[in-house]
C-alpha cells in the first residue's frame, strides 16, 4: 500500500498496448458474429420489454385504472420511474463532459458506454410522462407554438419546464455522442470489408481522414459541447426537483432538493453504469483498458455522491426539527416510522449506510463487492424517490383522506418493461457501435503525450 | 520507494516587502477602528464582527478544503500552490478570538439568546434545546477544535516532507484529508447555521449550508489566486509557473461563481415560488427600503460581471484580469456577508460607513498578516512534495 509513488502518474490503460491492438480490440465484437450468449441476453431484455409492452397495452385499454394510483396518491409509479431513469442517466454526462473539463484521463475508457447509456435512460424515462399524460398522441401540445385554438401550455408549471430541460438534454447529450463516434466511425470504414458496412461507417464518419485541420476543429467542439453538456446535467434533474419542491407539501418543498437531487442522480447513474462496465470489461476482455484503477476511482465517486445524499437526508430532518413546523415536523416522522417505515430504512441502508463500505480500499478494489453494492445504490436510489413520492402524498393535510398506496401487476409490469427497454438498447448498442472510444483511449496510452521523462 | 528523486531549483525569499506594509497598515486601521467602533456602537460592531468572522472562517476553512481536496483528488496542477493555501489556512487561529466579541454580545445579535423572548413564543420554544447558550458555545468550541486541529495535521506533514521527502507523509494527509471531509461538512454547515441563519431564528432553509459552502470556496480560492499572482509576477515564488498554471484558478473560480448563482437561485426561487410566510419574510427583509438596491447589487457583482468576466478562455489564464477579478470575487463574498447579517440590524435600508469599512480592513488585516507569518519564514513550494515535479511540468 504505501509503495505507491506519487511522483509518477499511474497508467490508465494497462501494458502499454500498439495502436493496432487497440483497433482490433475495440472494433472485435462488431466484426464478429455474436454469440449464444448474447442471443439468450438478448432473449431475457425482450421478454422483459414484452411483458411491459403488454402492461401498457392493458393500461391504454382499460385506462389507468389498473395502476396503483388513486386519491391521495396522485403520483405513484410512472412518477417514481420517470425520476429514477432520468437519474440513471446523469452519469454519462458527469463522465463524459464535466470529468473532461476536469481533464480526468481516466474517464477515456469509460466515457462512451456511459453517454450510450444516458441517451438510453432518458428515452426511458421518457416512456413514463407520455403514458401518465394518458392521451400520448397530444403530448404533441407540450412544445408551445402559436395556434389556432389560443391553446397555450403553462408556463408556470415546471413539468412544462421538464419538457424543455430534457429535450434540450437529450439532443446535446446525442450530438456529443455522435461527435465523440465521428473519428471512430472513420476507423471502421477503414478495417471493414463488406460494401454495405462501408458505405454506413462513410456515411457516419462525414469524410473525417484524420486530418491535422479536423482534430483541431474536433477538439474546440467538444470542448464546447462539454461545456454545454456541463449545466445542462445540473439543469435537467434540479428541474425535475423542481416538479416537487416548487409545491407547498412537506417533504417536498424544501429548497435544498435541486442539489441534493443532481447528487442522487449521480450517484445512482455511476452505479448503473459501473455495474454494466463489469459485465462488458469481462465479456470483451477489456480489463486493461477499464482498469481496475477506474472502478476504484468511480466507486470514490459513488461514497462521495452517496455520502452528499446521506447530507441532505439528515439536512432535511434536522431542518425539519428546526424549522418548528408541525406540518414538516410529522412528515418526516412519518417517513421514518410511519406505515412507509420499511421503504424509508431500505433507501437509509442502500445510499447511507452501504456505499461507506468504499472507505475501504480492499472493497473498492473487489469486483464482486462493488457490483453487489453498485446494485443496492440503486435499489436505495429507485425507493428513494418512492419514499418521496408517495409518504408525502398518502398522509396530506386531511387525514380523514389518508391512504396507503399499492402499487399493482401492471405497475411492476411497466417497471419490469423499461428495464427491458434499457437493457435491450445498452445490448444492440454493445454489439453494433464502438463501446470504447478509440480514439480517445489511444490518446491516453502510455507514451501518447509528450513529457520530459520520456514515456 | 519511500523516497523520491527530485532536483527542484528554489531559493526561499520570504515576502514582498510591499505586502508586510500594507498588511501592518491594514491590520493596525482595522484593530483601531473596530475597537473606537466597539466603544461608539457595540451592537452595530457585533453584527460587523459577524461579517468579519464568516470572512475569516470561509478563507481559513476554505482553504483546509482545498488543501483535503487536493490530496483525496490526487490533483497535481494545484501542488506548487498549496503551500498558499496551507499559509491562508492559519487563519483558523485568530477565529476563537474573534468569536470571542460576538459571544459577549450574543444578547445584542440574536434574539434567541433572550430566554424570555424564547419563553414567549411558541416556535422559538421549540427550538430551544438548540439555540441555548450553552450548546451555543459548546458548538463553536467543536468547530474551532476540528478546524485547529486539522490545520495542525495538514500542515505539520506537509512541512516535515520538505526535508525528509518522505512519501508516506503525502499517504498520512490523504487519509487525514478523508476524514476530514464529512467534519468541514458538517462544521461549516452549522457554523453557517448558528451565526447567520440563526440571526433569523424563525427563518429555515435545507441548502443554506451550501450556499455559504459554495461562498467559502470562491473566498479562499480568490484570496490564493491572488496571492499566488503576486508572487509569482514579484519574483518570490518558483520559476516555471505559466498560463497553463493559472487556468486552473480561473476555471474553478468560474465554476464555482456558477455554483454560487446556482444555489443563490435555487434558494430564492423555491421560496419565491412556494410563498409561504414561514419562509418568504425573510428574503422580504432583504427588499425592503434600501435593501431591495443593495440585493441587486449583490447579483451583479457575486454573479454577473465575474461571470463575463471570466466566460471565455483566455481570460481564464490572463493574469492580470485574474489578479483583478480574485480580489473582485473575495468582495463580492464580503458583501454577501453583509447581506446575510445587516439587516437583521438595521432592516429600514443598508448601512454603510467607516464602521463596516474598519471590519473589512481588520478582515483582510488578520488574513495577511496571518500568511505574510508563515510565509516569511518558510517555504512558499513544497519542496519535499513527490508531486511537485509533476505539479511544475503540468501542460494544459
Amino acid at each position: 500500500m504505501s509503495s505507491i509513488d506519487y511522483s509518477r502518474e499511474l497508467s490508465v490503460i494497462e501494458g502499454k498496448p500498439a495502436l493496432r491492438e487497440i483497433d482490433d480490440l475495440i472494433a472485435k465484437p462488431l466484426e464478429t458474429k455474436p454469440n449464444i450468449k448474447f442471443f439468450i441476453g438478448l432473449g431475457i431484455t425482450l421478454t422483459m420489454l414484452a411483458i411491459g409492452v403488454i402492461a401498457i397495452g392493458l393500461s391504454f385499454y382499460y385506462g389507468t385504472g389498473l395502476w396503483g394510483n388513486n386519491n391521495p396518491v396522485g403520483w405513484g409509479f410512472p412518477i417514481v420511474n420517470f425520476v429514477f431513469w432520468v437519474g440513471i442517466g446523469h452519469a454519462g454526462t458527469l463522465i463524459s463532459a464535466i470529468l473532461f473539463l476536469l481533464r480526468q484521463k481516466w474517464r477515456n475508457g469509460i466515457a462512451r458506454f456511459a453517454e450510450g447509456m444516458t441517451i438510453f435512460a432518458v428515452m426511458t424515462a421518457l416512456i413514463f410522462p407520455l403514458i401518465h399524460v394518458g392521451r400520448p398522441w397530444l403530448a404533441g401540445y407540450l412544445m408551445p407554438y402559436p395556434n389556432q385554438h389560443s391553446l397555450w401550455v403553462n408556463f408556470t408549471s415546471p413539468l412544462l419546464w421538464d419538457v424543455f430541460a430534457v429535450s434540450t438534454y437529450f439532443t446535446v447529450s446525442f450530438i456529443f455522442w455522435y461527435v465523440g463516434l465521428i473519428p471512430d466511425f472513420a476507423v471502421l470504414r477503414d478495417r471493414t470489408k463488406t460494401k454495405i458496412k462501408k458505405a454506413i461507417y462513410s456515411v457516419f464518419s462525414l469524410g473525417w481522414r484524420n486530418s491535422n485541420r479536423h482534430w483541431q476543429h474536433y477538439e474546440m467542439v467538444y470542448l464546447v459541447l462539454a461545456g454545454f453538456a456541463t449545466p445542462l446535467v445540473l439543469s435537467v434533474h434540479t428541474i425535475v426537483s423542481f416538479d416537487f419542491a416548487v409545491s407547498i407539501l412537506p417533504g417536498w418543498h424544501t429548497t435544498i432538493f435541486p442539489p441534493y437531487f443532481v447528487a442522487g442522480a449521480v450517484f445512482s447513474g455511476f452505479a448503473m453504469v459501473q455495474n454494466v462496465l463489469i459485465v462488458i470489461r469481462k465479456v470483451f476482455n477489456y480489463e486493461h483498458i477499464i482498469t481496475i484503477d477506474t472502478l476504484e476511482k468511480m466507486n470514490k465517486i459513488i461514497v462521495l455522491t452517496g455520502t452528499l445524499v446521506g447530507y441532505a437526508y439528515a439536512m432535511e430532518f434536522f431542518i425539519a426539527w428546526y424549522s418548528g413546523v408541525q406540518a414538516e415536523q410529522f412528515t418526516f416522522v412519518n417517513r421514518a416510522f410511519g406505515p412507509y417505515a420499511w421503504a424509508y430504512w431500505i433507501m437509509i441502508t442502500c445510499n447511507v449506510v452501504f456505499p461507506q463500505l468504499f472507505w475501504s480500499k480492499k472493497i473498492r478494489r473487489s469486483i464482486p463487492v462493488m457490483f453487489v453494492i453498485a446494485v443496492f445504490v440503486n435499489v436505495g436510489m429507485w425507493f428513494e424517490r418512492f419514499v418521496i413520492t408517495v409518504t408525502s402524498l398518502s398522509r396530506d393535510f386531511l387525514p380523514s383522506s389518508w391512504a396507503y398506496y399499492t402499487p399493482t401487476l401492471t405497475d411492476f409490469g411497466i417497471l419490469i418493461g423499461s428495464f427491458g427497454f434499457f437493457f435491450t438498447f445498452v445490448l444492440l448498442f454493445s454489439k453494433t457501435l464502438p463501446v470504447v472510444s478509440i480514439a480517445e483511449v489511444k490518446a491516453v496510452v502510455d507514451g501518447s503525450q509528450p513529457s520530459h521523462e520520456g514515456h | 520507494m519511500s523516497e523520491h528523486n527530485t532536483n527542484i531549483e528554489y531559493t526561499h525569499r520570504g515576502i514582498p516587502p510591499v505586502l508586510s506594509r500594507v498588511s501592518s497598515a491594514l491590520l493596525l486601521i482595522g484593530i483601531l477602528v473596530a475597537i473606537i467602533s466597539y466603544l461608539t456602537d457595540p451592537v452595530r460592531s457585533a453584527f460587523n464582527n459577524i461579517v468579519l468572522l464568516m470572512l475569516l472562517t470561509s478563507v481559513g476553512v476554505g482553504s483546509l478544503f482545498l488543501i483535503g481536496i487536493e490530496y483525496l483528488a490526487g490533483a497535481v496542477w494545484s501542488t506548487p500552490f498549496r503551500r498558499v493555501f496551507e499559509f491562508l489556512a492559519s487563519v483558523v487561529l485568530v477565529i476563537p478570538v474573534i468569536a470571542i466579541p460576538v459571544y459577549l454580545n450574543v444578547h445584542s445579535v440574536y434574539h434567541w439568546s433572550h430566554t424570555d423572548a424564547v419563553a414567549a413564543d411558541k416556535i422559538l420554544s421549540g427550538k430551544e434545546p438548540y439555540l441555548n447558550e450553552t450548546f451555543f458555545l459548546i458548538r463553536l468550541i467543536a468547530y474551532f477544535v476540528v478546524w485547529i486541529v486539522f490545520y495542525f495535521i495538514f500542515t505539520s506533514n506537509s512541512k516535515k516532507q520538505d526535508k525528509t521527502k518522505d512519501q508516506k507523509l503525502t499517504k498520512r494527509n490523504i487519509r487525514f484529508s478523508a476524514l476530514f471531509m464529512p467534519l468541514f461538512a458538517l462544521t461549516l454547515t452549522f457554523s453557517a447555521i448558528d451565526f447567520l441563519m440563526s440571526l433569523e431564528p424563525h427563518w429555515f432553509s435545507t441548502i443554506f449550508g451550501v450556499y455559504f459552502f459554495a461562498g467559502t470556496v470562491l473566498a479562499s480560492l480568490a484570496a490564493g489566486t491572488f496571492l499566488v499572482i503576486m508572487f509569482v509576477q514579484k519574483g518570490y515564488f518558483i520559476k516555471g509557473i505559466i498560463k497553463d498554471h493559472y487556468y486552473s484558478f480561473g476555471a474553478l473560480l468560474f465554476a464555482f461563481i456558477n455554483f454560487w448563482a446556482y444555489i443563490a437561485f435555487s434558494q430564492y426561487m423555491l421560496i419565491w415560488y412556494a410563498n409561504l410566510p414561514e419562509e418568504t419574510f425573510w428574503f422580504i427583509n432583504k427588499w425592503e427600503g434600501s435593501w431591495m438596491y443593495f440585493s441587486i447589487f449583490l447579483i451583479i457583482t457575486h454573479f454577473l460581471v465575474p461571470y463575463f468576466a471570466l466566460l471565455s478562455q483566455p481570460s481564464k489564464m490572463n493574469e492580470k484580469r485574474l489578479k483583478f477579478m480574485s480580489i473582485w470575487i473575495l468582495f463580492a463574498h464580503i458583501i454577501d456577508l453583509y447581506w446575510l447579517v445587516l439587516p437583521t440590524f438595521n432592516p429600514e435600508g443598508f448601512v454603510f460607513s467607516w464602521n463596516e469599512i474598519g471590519f473589512i480592513i481588520l478582515g483582510l488585516g488578520l488574513i495577511l498578516t496571518m500568511f505574510n507569518w508563515k510565509a516569511r519564514k518558510e517555504n512558499i513550494i513544497p519542496i519535499g512534495d513527490p508531486k511537485l515535479k509533476r505539479g511544475l511540468d503540468f501542460r494544459l
